[in-house]
């Protein structure tokens, strides 16, 4: 029990560097994405720093919920998957 | 220092290359021989086998199952069998038991063959004995089958594809970000460099 435990917490420490480092890229992206997007909007009555902070929160949560499934969920179903091909397949 | 970086990178890729060589599963046909279970002293080249189980002390030896074969080559290779659990490599191996059964099952002799695919990974060195771990075993009904290890070819190019479009980025960032500020920060030391030179100008 104890191995799983050791397992589980390298890997729990291991997935949120992965998150955290591609969240913050991603957002970084989508920030650029955003003021490229109000440069092209010409009747926008924001302005650019209140227009891409307002989208950016809607996005953070769609990022969120995606990067959950990708980053945690695909590796423990990956674990799972390989559980079972070796020991009972 | 061209011959330092390029021994470097070449040092680095030939590591890279012989933990994956290590790592990655590899599958050998073979016949079973024989199935033995040996006290072993892994203390000396711990890095080589699986961890001692939780509890026991890891500098006392213990017992160890090992299947021994020939392969279709007719070259001799001696296989360990031990749990991986829930380290490295991530083979999630707790079948060990039931996998020395199967191999007890599928042995045979010369004269009349059983011919088996044991999927496998690690290295046999007889200098420091050291064993590659079998992680199953199956029944092939001829010496010549052809394997594709599909499973290699997945993870090796996920891997690749992984490094490049990090490289990619760092690139781009460096490009970006980071050249432009050194290369103010060059001026600014030039510019000071002149400075320097009109303060101490009389010395010259």
């Amino acid at each position: 029990m104890l191995a799983l435990a050791r397992f589980l917490i390298v890997a729990t420490v291991v997935l949120t560097v992965v998150y955290g480092s591609v969240w913050f890229y991603l957002r970084a992206r989508r920030r650029e994405y955003l003021e490229i997007d109000w440069a092209a909007e010409s009747d926008e009555p924001r302005s650019q720093e209140d227009y891409v902070r307002e989208n950016l929160v809607e996005y953070d949560k769609r990022r969120h919920r995606t990067l959950v499934m990708l980053v945690y969920i695909v590796p423990l179903c990956l674990v799972t998957l390989i559980v079972y091909l070796t020991n009972f397949h | 220092m061209k011959y330092v970086k390029w021994t470097l990178i070449a040092l680095f890729w030939t590591l890279v290359a012989a933990f994956m060589h290590y790592t990655l599963p590899q599958h050998d046909v073979a016949r079973i021989t024989d199935t033995l279970e040996r006290r072993e002293n892994p203390s000396e080249n711990p890095w080589f086998w699986s961890q001692a189980n939780t509890g026991s002390d890891p500098t006392l030896p213990r017992d160890v199952f090992f299947i021994q074969t020939r392969l279709a080559d007719d070259s001799v290779m001696v296989y360990r069998n031990e749990d991986t659990g829930w380290g490295w490599p991530p083979y999630f191996k707790f079948d060990t038991a039931n996998l020395q059964a199967e191999a007890a099952d599928a042995k045979s002799t010369a004269d009349n063959p059983r011919w088996v695919v044991i999927r496998h990974y690690g290295w046999r060195n007889e200098f420091i004995s050291i064993y590659p771990n079998a992680v199953s075993v199956r029944f092939v009904d001829s010496p010549d089958v052809t394997i594709i290890p599909w499973m290699n070819i997945i993870i090796l190019l996920g891997l690749g594809s992984a490094f490049w479009a990090l490289r990619v980025r760092w690139l781009r960032f460096w490009d970006d970000k980071v050249d432009p500020v050194l290369e103010v920060a060059g001026d600014k030391l030039d510019e000071g460099g002149s400075k320097l030179r009109g303060l101490f100008g009389k010395s010259r």
